[in-house]
């Protein structure tokens, strides 16, 4: 069996019967009104999106302020779904749906705090350690 | 809820935006081009919570956020030295073994949350059976006489506002009141103590709040502390 035939009958072929059927079950139709009409699926799935990417900011980078940068990410993510959900809650007929902006304004609050207290701490440390790179800071590592 | 016409193409650009923005921002190389992206990225979730008709939190999040925390972002950017990344000197990233690992772990979150999400999505539309057999077109028809019930005619009769913002004002008085209190007080403990946290050795001194015993090493190793220090304690 050659590499060619390989690839058409384990990768193309499947792919190809996958969108055949996917045309034929109306699904192509489904996938096109969902771009047409966003609801709260797509919300929900940027929330996820920019968590991840906020999350992988928060493992990856060096530097303590991109840290606090991806973590704001973090935060606007779950402020994304709140506002999201409180939405759907309201069209639904949900009373208590605006609680979810609620709690949005005091996420931003203490988001704004947090970003306060850690800057002061990163010009603190940039004071006395003189780098603000995270794996130069190992006074505690032993 | 279900977004249509140009609400729907306003949705895809200011979502992909936000992806894209949110993706730079991590991977800038220099920390100032960073938070210039992340402020396009908070930029365009506040754009969504127009479209979700938040529009008193996508005000609050310019504010705060674009005007506010960005801001000091940037003053303490350029007050510590980060030129190093940019010079090439320093790794931007962690070792490579770390960022495997931690993609890989993203990888499954990834996963979870989004079959978390359909999953979730699934169930919803389950539990409103009813709404879910409903047609598509119907259901955007609601979705927007929904939005105009919630638009009260503004004083002059002309135009139409939301009651959003009035709604949200009251059940932050009301219902959220005590929260809303100890919110206040957790800014004023951020507020005295980022400004404790930031002084400089000098200004410790000169305010008399250093260790009696450490006091003379400082001043060994800085000798115009000695002013500063003795100034104020004969005072």
């Amino acid at each position: 069996m050659t590499a060619y035939e390989t690839l058409t009958n384990h990768l193309a072929a499947p792919a190809l019967a996958l969108f055949q059927e996917a045309a034929a079950g109306g699904r192509g139709e489904q996938i096109l009104n969902g771009i047409k009409h966003p609801d709260l699926s797509k919300f929900l799935v940027i929330g996820a999106l920019l968590f991840v990417i906020g999350v992988a900011g928060v493992l990856t980078r060096r530097n303590i302020i991109v840290i606090f940068m991806s973590v704001e990410l973090i935060l606007n993510a779950a402020n994304l779904n709140f506002i999201a959900f409180s939405r759907y809650l309201q069209l639904t007929g949900n009373q208590n749906a605006v609680a979810g902006q609620v709690f949005t304004v005091f996420i931003i609050v203490v988001a704004a705090a947090e970003a306060a207290i850690g800057l002061g701490i990163v010009i603190a440390l940039y004071r006395n350690r003189e780098t603000i790179f995270l794996d130069k800071i190992d006074l505690l590592k032993w | 809820m279900v977004l249509s016409g140009w609400e729907a193409v306003f949705f895809w650009v200011f979502a992909v935006a936000a992806m894209i923005a949110a993706l730079l921002t991590i991977l800038a190389k220099n920390a100032v081009h960073s938070a210039m992206f992340l402020i396009s990225t908070l930029v365009s979730v506040a754009a969504l919570f127009v479209l979700l008709g938040a529009e008193f939190i996508a005000g609050v999040q310019i504010l705060v956020y674009v005007g506010g925390v960005m801001v000091l972002f940037l003053f303490v950017i350029m007050l510590v030295n980060v030129s190093a990344e940019e010079r090439g000197s320093e790794e931007l990233f962690n070792r490579p073994a770390q960022v495997t690992a931690s993609a890989l772990l993203l990888g499954l979150l990834v996963l979870g949350l989004i079959s978390a999400t359909k999953q979730g999505v699934d169930g919803l539309n389950q539990r409103e059976q009813a709404r879910a057999e409903i047609p598509l077109e119907q259901r955007v028809a609601a979705s927007e006489a929904q939005r105009e019930r919630g638009m009260a005619r503004a004083s002059t009769g002309v135009s139409r506002l939301s009651r959003e913002t009035e709604l949200v004002g009251a059940s932050l008085y009301r219902f959220a009141s005590l929260p809303f209190e100890i919110a206040s007080v957790l800014l004023l403990v951020a507020i005295v103590g980022s400004v404790l946290l930031a002084r400089t050795t000098k200004q410790e001194v000169a305010a008399d709040d250093v260790d009696p015993e450490l006091l003379p090493e400082l001043i060994k190793a800085e000798p115009e502390l000695a002013q500063e220090g003795s100034g104020l304690t004969t005072t």
